[in-house]
């Protein structure tokens, strides 16, 4: 997914604040983790036990979000639903900036080979057909949540080591970075305690970007057959709603959590958004 | 300029190469080869068998000579007996001179397959992209000419909307509408003529193409925005033309450079980035090749989509650095 430069007319007058849409996406984003993190103690149903009401019953006053069709609540699914979908764009978001940031951090401060070596290696990664990657290491290594997650993960070095990359070499020639040189530093310390910092602010906005963009992965992924197997995702559930016939009379199973996934990625997008430009980061990996 | 594109060419072949290894070298670390081949019978000890060391049983269970005979024609033939690199060097050969090999599964050349999926996906491609700028550029032109009012602000909205969708979910609304629904159209690629073809790749294409519109319309209304505040459009105002020739014949042309870098990169994407959408209105085409060959670890199909793939990809970025580069000489100074 691209997104546009800054926009140049709204930025100045709007830049240094987030703005109620921001702090709206939050919110949201606040409330799906928090029943997601307390889904098994929140008084809502079994996800997994049949017949809780009827077969593709609509959405009502027993079950809020309808029934699917071996009668689970369709309400309580989503939330489960919500967990298995946020930890894996959680766990590969953070892999693809540890692995990503510490290459593109060592390729913006080094620069020469190792820059030259590093910035071939993200584009090699940026050419290979994700989804391919993704479906090669799934299928032989088995479609455990840490497989999928680790698997987007590395999915993630390229984009992310890019902006790591390109946010170092806008600071590696500043003042404060020359002036711990001078006092004698070490390579390590200049890294860590000056530069890492500063790369960490434009790759907080990166990381609400990437998360959503993992959690829509991990969905295509379930439709490609190699869903997370230790539970169900929202993807998953999407790809249980949309077979013809419990599309046709029961749209509400392949609705609600599509209903639910569109809104954390809108949140996502639109708090990262917000971020980069109050934030004003100008490189753009994405 | 001709140093700037021998040094893009060397690139290019240096990231083929790379993404080649890196598909071989994945494929063969990560599957049996040779268990693909010939089934169960690969973990029998052949060297064993041959020496005399264990009893040839063949006619009753697996493990016999005839075994034996099979496997070692199946390395032979895939080349298992060869190190990994030097069957590396050797399978890039094969491609370099238009051998893809043939299906593991079935005994069919790669080629034939790909020349019979291709066509599909890049026609898949063209309809995605046709929708994307058809819908992007007078929605974009409209936006920036009135920024910041009411239709810019709603279509900002919109286009976030648009991107929050993903491709599975727009595909299954669409298909829920306009196949369970009202019917409109068919529920399968149907191949039987032109119109067929176009008609299978409506819904399809709207799925990639609306999302495309809406990044292309961001895109080009932030430039378009930028270039009105420019001196020669204040010039062009002030000399008296019409905002429409203003805007059409001064402003458009140069704000369309970030548009075509785009454009590139997710038409190069679509090649074989449709693997989804192909996959929900079953479409014949590359991407659902890709996901059956790998789930039958069909390796010679696996590779022969990632070579195209790839190599699309990147020939395609190369030719968007070139128009770049064309349109605006400082690229190529630095870098």
């Amino acid at each position: 997914m691209t997104r546009t430069a800054s926009d140049a007319v709204i930025d100045t007058t709007t830049r240094r604040r987030l703005g109620f849409g921001f702090w709206v996406s939050v919110g949201w984003l606040f409330l799906i983790i928090g029943v997601a993190v307390l889904a098994p103690w929140l008084p809502i149903a079994d996800p997994n036990e049949t017949g809780y009401g009827g077969r593709l019953d609509g959405p009502g006053w027993a079950a809020w979000f309808g029934t699917d069709t071996n009668g689970r609540d369709m309400f309580s699914r989503t939330i489960w639903g919500a967990r298995v979908s946020l930890t894996v764009g959680f766990i590969a978001i953070v892999d693809g900036i540890l692995i990503g940031g510490t290459l593109g951090l060592i390729a913006g401060y080094f620069r020469g080979a190792a820059d030259r070596v590093i910035s071939f290696v993200f584009f090699a990664l940026l050419s290979f057909p994700g989804l391919v990657l993704a479906l090669l290491i799934i299928a032989s290594l088995g479609s455990s949540l840490m497989v999928v997650s680790m698997t987007l993960g590395i999915l993630s070095i390229a984009p992310v080591g890019r902006l790591a990359r390109a946010a170092t070499l806008t600071f590696a020639e500043r003042e404060f970075v020359q002036a711990a040189r001078v006092l004698g530093s070490t390579h390590r310390r200049i890294m860590v305690r000056e530069l890492l910092p500063n790369v960490m602010i434009p790759m907080s906005a990166l990381a609400l970007l990437g998360m959503a963009i993992t959690i829509v992965a991990e969905g295509g992924l379930a439709f490609l057959g190699l869903s997370v197997s230790d539970g169900f995702s929202w993807g998953k559930m999407i790809l249980l709603g949309s077979a013809p016939r419990t599309l046709r009379n029961g749209p509400w199973v392949a609705m609600m959590p599509i209903g639910a996934m569109f809104l954390t990625v809108l949140a996502l997008n639109f708090a990262g958004d917000r971020l980069r430009q109050y934030l004003d980061v100008r490189e753009l990996a994405f | 300029m001709i140093r700037f594109l021998a040094r893009r060419l060397v690139a290019l072949f240096a990231v083929l190469l790379a993404v080649t290894a890196l598909a071989f070298g994945s494929l063969n670390v990560l599957g049996d080869p040779l268990f693909n081949v010939v089934g169960f019978i690969a973990s029998v000890d052949c060297d064993a068998v041959l020496a005399g060391e264990i009893e040839d049983i063949s006619g009753q269970t697996a493990g016999g000579r005839g075994d034996c005979e099979v496997i070692q024609a199946a390395r032979k033939e895939h080349r298992l007996d060869r190190a990994l690199p030097v069957r590396y060097v050797l399978w890039l050969g094969d491609i370099v001179r238009g051998d893809f090999g043939t299906s593991f599964k079935n005994e069919m050349p790669v080629r034939q397959v790909l020349a019979d999926k291709l066509p599909k996906s890049i026609l898949l491609m063209t309809v995605a992209e046709v929708i994307g700028i058809v819908i992007a550029v007078p929605w974009a032109i409209v936006a920036a000419y009135r920024a910041n009012r009411r239709f810019d602000r709603a279509s900002t909205v919109t286009s976030f909307g648009l991107l929050a969708v993903p491709n599975f979910a727009m595909g299954i609304i669409l298909f829920y509408f306009f196949v369970v629904r009202w019917q409109i159209f068919p529920s399968r690629f149907e191949d039987t003529n032109l119109a067929a073809r176009l008609k299978s790749m409506v819904l399809p294409g709207l799925t990639l193409g609306l999302p495309l519109a809406a990044t292309y319309q961001r895109l080009l209304r932030t430039d378009l925005i930028t270039t009105l505040q420019e001196d020669f459009i204040q010039m062009a105002r002030a000399k008296g033309m019409t905002d429409r020739w203003v805007m059409f014949r001064h402003a458009l042309r140069p704000s369309l450079f970030s548009l075509v870098t785009v454009f590139g990169i997710s038409t190069a994407g679509l090649i074989g980035g449709a693997l989804v959408v192909e996959q929900i209105f079953s479409i014949p085409g590359i991407g659902r090749a890709v996901v059956e060959a790998v789930i039958r670890d069909d390796f010679p199909i696996v590779l022969g989509s990632v070579v195209v793939i790839a190599t699309g990809f990147v020939v395609i970025n190369f030719f968007v650095d070139i128009i770049y580069s064309l349109i605006d000489p400082r690229v190529r100074r630095d870098d």
